[in-house]
């Protein structure tokens, strides 16, 4: 919240001020003595309190407060968050001529970011069209979703109920057909995702003999350009009414409110399932594959302890990598080996213990989104390609940073899924 | 003497028996299949090979090179003798007294061999072998009695029944050894397969100091076959002459002490992988086997036939895959036997007929196939390392003098800094070179090393394409295992294109501008400095002079490892053994760093990118590594600043 | 990686049809095994026992036949690949289910999307509307079939699996999380017998109208700065860049050092 503050603007409380300048005013203590600078010591002598002398100024530099606290209330004016107090306008259809449905993945009953991608292509293709157009969204299972509204949704079709909860591709599948005959959708937009929408776009594409266009990434309600053959080259083809849409295909709705006014369906018919979800397998963390780990704890040369080492990578839930030498010295398998000349790593965060970075390693982590490097020597090529270098022994810092882990699973398991996004 | 019958009898019998043997032995060999030698030749040229090539082999070790010359001189002489006189009868004083000469020589040698046998190292097989000093002595020994008579120092007839039934035993004994032991498969076997493997030899080039090394192409219209196999499967499927060879080995173990991978504990061990291969050919199990194993395997569970898949049963396949291909055991062996052909064939099978080339080699070799360099990067990105160097592609210029082969090393990190070196080189010495750009593809070295000769030839014959188009009188590389490629066996594709061309290592090439004095050097003044003959640039292609003619006129004087020249050990990284990968005690590039540290070098100078990379990977502390390329470019006297020094002082004198 | 011991009914031999597709290298754009498509051959021989006689697991392909990289299919071990010849711009869909149907497969397991052509992963879909039987996408394993009931793993982001037991016959495409296909060898791949069948079928006239260019580079999606205030214009145009030259903890303590690195993982949310 502080970092957030100090961007805000600052508004001076006149009021506020002169209560603080009249010692006299009644409430002169209460705006004071909370930021005082002066504290009572244990022997009775009056303490100054450095870090409470002085205030943040608006370009995040500290200064002094030459006021001796009796400006304090200055700082009190500040509007906590302004961005949340603006009331975006509110985008409204009356009675929409047609419709563009939106079916998002909704995981963890949130929209994705790719989710409110796809809502902004559904927009870009409603202001592309004639007439009124509206965006129905379309989401099954349990909605935590609280910001349908910013997020550009016209209308909301909420599938709540238990027939739709887990993978229920078949039921999902008969409540969107029912959706294509009560709304003659104009276009269904679905993102080209592995949570499920390229899945449930396709079973629709078959069921109502559309041919859909998949990685579409520049659409408009004339023409589309999707990609082919794995990637590698572009199609550009007429929109068809069916669209699996790539990630960041459009801007996400951002200026706007809308109504997200709640829709009803027809009762589904509930379909005799043919798939039967027995629910997500416990994966061990070190049986994902190198390639594909999202969070890899890597151990090179500098390691002495590796016991710790895994334990820290058990409680981490960190994938295991090894430097070349890790391996060679028989500490690790060579399938974990992370390099040029092992396996090329995509995580998204690569945290390097004891590893100086060879060359070779340096080319197999060129895909890695964040680089912390442990190490003890500062001038090493991985602490200088990482976000975040700490230099030190090894041991002692995984040591702390084990605790913080247990405590923090500690904290989790005793708080629940508070914590869930 | 009494029984004078008997003698000539027991002779004639052994020699029959030899014979039988030797036909049986021989049908085992033409089990294989056919090669065309010129049988009538290899026999005539025989002797002299004998006396030359393999004698020079033998000769580095001189004590056990006197003491076969005495031996098998002495034996093969009086062999010849002992038929003339004790089986033909020629009463002749002169013979008999040449005879006692040459059975003297061979007794003499004998005792040598025995005394060697007292302490064997650890090489050499023990097992029977054990056994052939006494024999010998006992052979020699006794005809030397018999032969007394014969040359008048006896009177006929003397001693009694007990001598005679002594010496009866002692010739049985020793004759037994020699004439139907040498083709029944005792240890004197050795004697006749290896005078056949040197007449009938698959590398005929080899004899009179040439040098055979490159590898022989697979016929791929055998893929088409039903029931046609690519690479050899069984015994039988190797050719006859190679069978033939295997059974000439003496298990000296010379290559055993020699071969990295043996010494890393990967489970390969040379000499144990011929006889293994006589095990295959002649049929049985390894339980007679008296020498090392195969680190971390028991004798004893091998099991094969002429008609048995080797990998199934006689040989593991992790035992293939552990060797370098560094012909280390080739360049030692006495006996000239062709050690790595025969792993390569087997890999070939493996991988071209089963699939089961461990580890990253399937994924390397789909790499290859796929996209022309082993990791798989994009071929348009080949020459990306070279954005800034503004290089004269082949395709624009269509000629120049030198054509500078590139190698996969454009791909990795660490390699392109050699290439940027030696590019400075050329131009500091003003060389007309020009490079193929994205034209150039993977030489095929790692494909046809893991035993994917189809890739190897669809390579090999896309690159001779492509340079057919083009002019050039030399091709220079930085890279021994390209240039062994181009230079010996690329020319089995019947294509013109390199035809007159001069193939040159860049060290060799180097070398030439510097002693045309068209690279100006400094000298060098660093630390000690030790050079690592790369495998593919020494042993296969014989250049050990060109790097430290180099080294020396930047006036460093090289530190010797004790394993230098021939003798140097490889650095892992040959054969594909990196993407192999057969896990051992200790890694072959650490061993190899050992070597180097051992001689206080504080630099090791290397003349290849594979070598650098494995040698780099060692731990630090350790020697800097750096190619002759890079040692060269910091020692170069820049031209540029030279020439306009000249300019200067020109100006200042008008 | 996870040791599967697959278990079928002894009584109930499996008839599986692994679809394959010509594939393309991404980096060299060369024709090729496709990936996912090698992996549902591999799959299936799994599921028959490597029994490789061509009897269990058939190879199909509609297509051109002469098409060379077809054989690196047969090259991991199969006598025969079966190829329902057609012109490569006709739709398949209409064959190779008519051939499903006659040739009473159990399972038919194809790549998740092609690596040419509109790689639009359509096929399995549409043969599954077709033919009216269950479809799995993203299949990462079958571990069992039992009284016609087969468990699958389905491989979800991230590694993660599901379990879906699915009734027999079902559809199943591949995911690239799948074990990898076994090495093809070019002995066995030279001399596979390409089991060829002439069929007829409609060409598609729709991609007809499309164009198709290499692919462009998509620019990447830039931070804007939607700014309300001239306060908040002005910091946009003046703040540092968030890209840190990367942040170097020296002199703190293994405590505080721990603490930065642990709040780091937590901001980038892989910690869970």
């Amino acid at each position: 919240m502080s970092a957030h503050n100090s961007q805000d603007l600052l508004r001076r409380d006149p009021r506020a001020e002169w209560i603080a300048r009249n010692r006299l005013h009644p409430l002169h203590g209460s705006v004071v003595s909370a930021d005082m600078g002066e504290v009572r010591g244990p022997t009775g002598l009056l303490r100054k309190n450095p870090h409470k002398v002085g205030f943040i100024g608006p370009n995040g530099i500290k200064r002094i407060d030459r006021l001796k606290g009796n400006a304090a209330g200055a700082g009190k004016g500040r509007r906590s968050s302004a961005a949340q107090d603006i009331q975006l306008p509110l985008h409204q259809v009356e009675n929409p001529d047609f419709y563009v449905v939106v079916v998002p993945d909704m995981v963890g009953g949130r929209l994705t970011a790719h989710d409110k991608d796809v809502i902004g292509q559904a927009h870009k293709l409603i202001t592309g069209a004639e007439g009124n157009g509206a965006v129905l969204a379309v989401c099954f299972g349990q909605s935590k979703e609280e910001h349908f509204d910013t997020a550009g949704v016209d209308r909301l079709l909420l599938l709540e109920d238990e027939c739709y909860e887990g993978y229920r591709p078949e039921q999902r599948l008969a409540a969107l057909v029912q959706v294509e005959s009560a709304y003659k959708p104009q276009f269904w937009l679905f993102p080209d995702s592995v949570n499920g929408g390229s899945d449930l776009g396709s079973r629709l594409a078959a069921r109502i003999g559309e041919r859909p266009a998949v990685q579409a990434w520049l659409v408009d309600s004339d023409s589309t350009v999707c990609r082919g053959a794995g990637g590698t080259t572009d199609i550009t083809r007429s929109t068809p009414r069916l669209l699996m849409l790539a990630e960041e295909c459009a801007d996400p709705i951002d200026e706007t409110r809308h109504e997200a006014l709640p829709v009803e369906l027809d009762s589904v018919p509930a379909v005799i399932a043919q798939l039967q979800d027995r629910g997500q397998v416990a994966v061990d963390p070190n049986a994902i594959s190198l390639a594909e780990a999202e969070f890899i704890l890597s151990a090179g040369n500098g390691i002495h302890n590796w016991d710790q080492f895994h334990s820290a990578a058990a409680v981490l839930g960190a994938t295991e990598g090894a430097s070349r030498v890790a391996v060679d010295d028989g500490f690790m398998p060579r399938f974990r080996q992370v390099g040029a000349t092992g396996t090329w790593v995509t995580a998204r965060v690569y945290l390097a213990v004891g590893i100086s970075g060879a060359i070779q390693h340096m080319q197999g982590i060129g895909q890695c989104d964040k680089v912390i490097a442990i190490n003890t020597d500062a001038g090493c090529d991985m602490v200088k390609r990482a976000a975040l270098s700490v230099i030190g022994d090894s041991e002692a810092i995984l040591g702390e940073l084990i605790k913080l882990a247990e405590d923090f699973r500690a904290q989790q398991s005793a708080g629940g899924d508070r914590d869930a996004a | 003497m009494s029984f004078e019958w008997l003698h000539p009898l027991l002779i004639a019998t052994a020699l029959v028996l030899a014979v039988i043997g030797a036909v049986r032995r021989v049908n085992l060999w033409r089990a294989g299949k056919p090669d065309r030698i010129n049988l009538i030749a290899g026999l005539m040229a025989m002797p002299g090979r004998y006396l030359h090539d393999l004698h020079d082999i033998v000769e580095r070790d001189k004590y056990m090179s006197k003491t076969h010359a005495a031996t098998g001189g002495g034996f093969v002489l009086s062999a010849l003798l002992i038929i003339l006189v004790h089986l033909l009868g020629f009463d002749n004083q002169i013979l008999a007294w040449a005879l006692l000469a040459a059975l003297a020589l061979m007794f003499v040698g004998a005792l040598f061999v025995f005394k060697r046998r007292l302490h064997p190292p650890s090489r050499i097989s023990k097992g029977p072998w054990m056994r052939l000093p006494k024999s010998l002595l006992a052979f020699a020994g006794a005809f030397f009695v018999l032969t007394l008579p014969a040359a008048g120092v006896l009177p006929d007839g003397s001693g009694g029944v007990l001598l005679t039934v002594i010496l009866t035993a002692l010739i049985i004994w020793g004759m037994g050894e020699l004439f139907f032991g040498m083709t029944w498969g005792g240890p004197m076997k050795h004697a006749f397969a290896g005078a056949l493997h040197l007449a009938f030899h698959r590398r005929q080039e080899r004899f009179g100091g040439g040098r055979s090394t490159g590898l022989k192409p697979v016929d791929l219209t055998l893929a088409k076959e039903i029931g046609g196999v690519l690479g050899v499967a069984k015994p039988t499927d190797f050719k006859w002459n190679q069978l033939l060879g295997f059974d000439a080995c003496v298990q000296c173990g010379k290559c055993e002490a020699m071969c990295p991978a043996f010494a890393a504990g990967q489970p390969l061990n040379p000499k144990k992988l011929i006889q293994d291969m006589v095990v295959g050919l002649a049929g049985g199990t390894d339980a007679n086997y008296a020498g090392s194993p195969y680190p971390g395997k028991e004798v004893g569970n091998a099991k094969g036939g002429p008609d048995h898949i080797i990998t199934d049963g006689l040989i593991d396949p992790e035992t293939l895959w552990s060797c370098t291909t560094c012909r280390a055991c080739v360049e030692e062996c006495p006996m000239m036997i062709e050690h790595v052909d025969a792993i390569v064939d087997m890999r070939r099978y493996l991988t071209m007929e089963r699939g089961k080339t461990p580890n990253k080699g399937a994924e390397v070799l789909d790499n290859i196939i796929a996209t022309d360099n082993p990791n798989g990067y994009a071929p348009a990105s080949r020459t990306n390392w070279a954005a800034d160097q503004n290089l004269p592609l082949m395709r624009d210029v269509k000629q120049a003098e030198v054509l500078f082969w590139v190698s996969d090393g454009a791909f990795d990190m660490r390699s392109q800094r050699i290439l940027r070196a030696f590019v400075k080189l050329l131009k500091a010495a003003n060389v007309d070179f020009a490079v193929l750009g994205d034209e150039e593809l993977d030489s095929g070295d790692v494909a046809r090393r893991l035993g994917d000769d189809a890739t190897f030839q669809s390579l090999a014959k896309r690159n001779l394409e492509v340079l057919s188009q083009y002019t050039f009188s030399k091709i220079v590389t930085t890279d021994p295992h390209a240039y062994h490629c181009l230079r010996n066996e690329y020319s089995d594709f019947g294509s013109d294109a390199l035809d007159g061309v001069e193939v040159l290592h860049h060290t060799t090439f180097l070398n030439q501008l510097v002693q045309l004095g068209r690279l100006k050097l400094n000298n060098f003044s660093g630390a000690k400095v030790t050079y690592h003959d790369p495998c593919y640039l020494g042993r296969y292609n014989g250049e050990y002079e060109a790097p430290r003619e180099l080294l020396r006129s930047m006036g460093i004087e090289i530190a010797e490892m004790e394993r230098s020249g021939f003798r140097s050990r490889c650095c892992g990284g040959g054969g594909g053994a990196p993407i192999t990968d057969i896990p051992g005690e200790r890694r072959i590039a650490d061993m190899r760093m050992e070597d180097a540290s051992s001689t206080g070098a504080e630099l090791v100078a290397v003349g290849c990118q594979q070598c650098t990379a494995m040698l780099e990977g060692v731990v630090e502390p350790r020697p800097e590594v750096k190619d002759i390329a890079e040692i060269l470019m910091d020692q170069l006297v820049d031209p540029s600043a030279e020439n306009s020094r000249q300019d200067r002082l020109a100006e200042e004198v008008h | 990686m996870q040791p599967n011991q697959f278990n079928v009914d002894a009584a109930n031999k499996l008839k599986i049809v692994s679809l394959v597709s010509v594939g393309k290298h991404p980096q060299s754009g060369r024709m090729r095994r496709a990936d996912q498509d090698s992996r549902a051959v591999e799959l299936g021989l799994k599921l028959t026992g490597d029994n490789h006689s061509g009897e269990s697991l058939v190879v199909l392909h509609a297509g051109d036949p002469g098409e060379p990289n077809l054989r690196s299919y047969a090259g991991m071990g199969l006598k025969s690949v079966r190829v329902l010849q057609l012109d490569p711009a006709a739709d398949a869909i209409l064959p190779l289910g008519q051939h499903l149907q006659q040739c009473g497969a159990d399972i038919v397991l194809t790549g998740v999307r092609a690596e040419s052509g509109e790689s639009s992963g359509m096929v399995p879909y549409q043969l599954a509307e077709k033919l009216g039987w269950p479809i799995v996408p993203r299949v990462a394993d079958i571990v069992s079939v039992k009284g016609g009931v087969a468990e699958v793993l389905q491989a979800l982001p991230r590694g993660q699996r599901r379990s879906v037991m699915v009734k027999l016959p079902f559809i199943a495409s591949v995911d690239s999380a799948a074990p990898e296909a076994r090495q093809s060898a070019f002995g066995p791949a030279s001399r596979a017998l390409m089991d060829i069948e002439v069929v007829s079928a409609s060409v598609d006239d729709v991609r007809q109208a499309w164009e198709e260019a290499a692919a462009r580079k998509r620019p990447k999606r830039l931070k804007v700065v939607k700014a309300k205030t001239a306060a908040e214009r002005f910091k946009a145009a003046t703040a540092k860049s968030q890209g840190d030259g990367g942040k170097v903890m020296k002199n703190e303590s293994a405590a505080e050092q721990a603490q930065a690195i642990f709040d780091l993982l937590k901001e980038e949310g892989v910690l869970r």
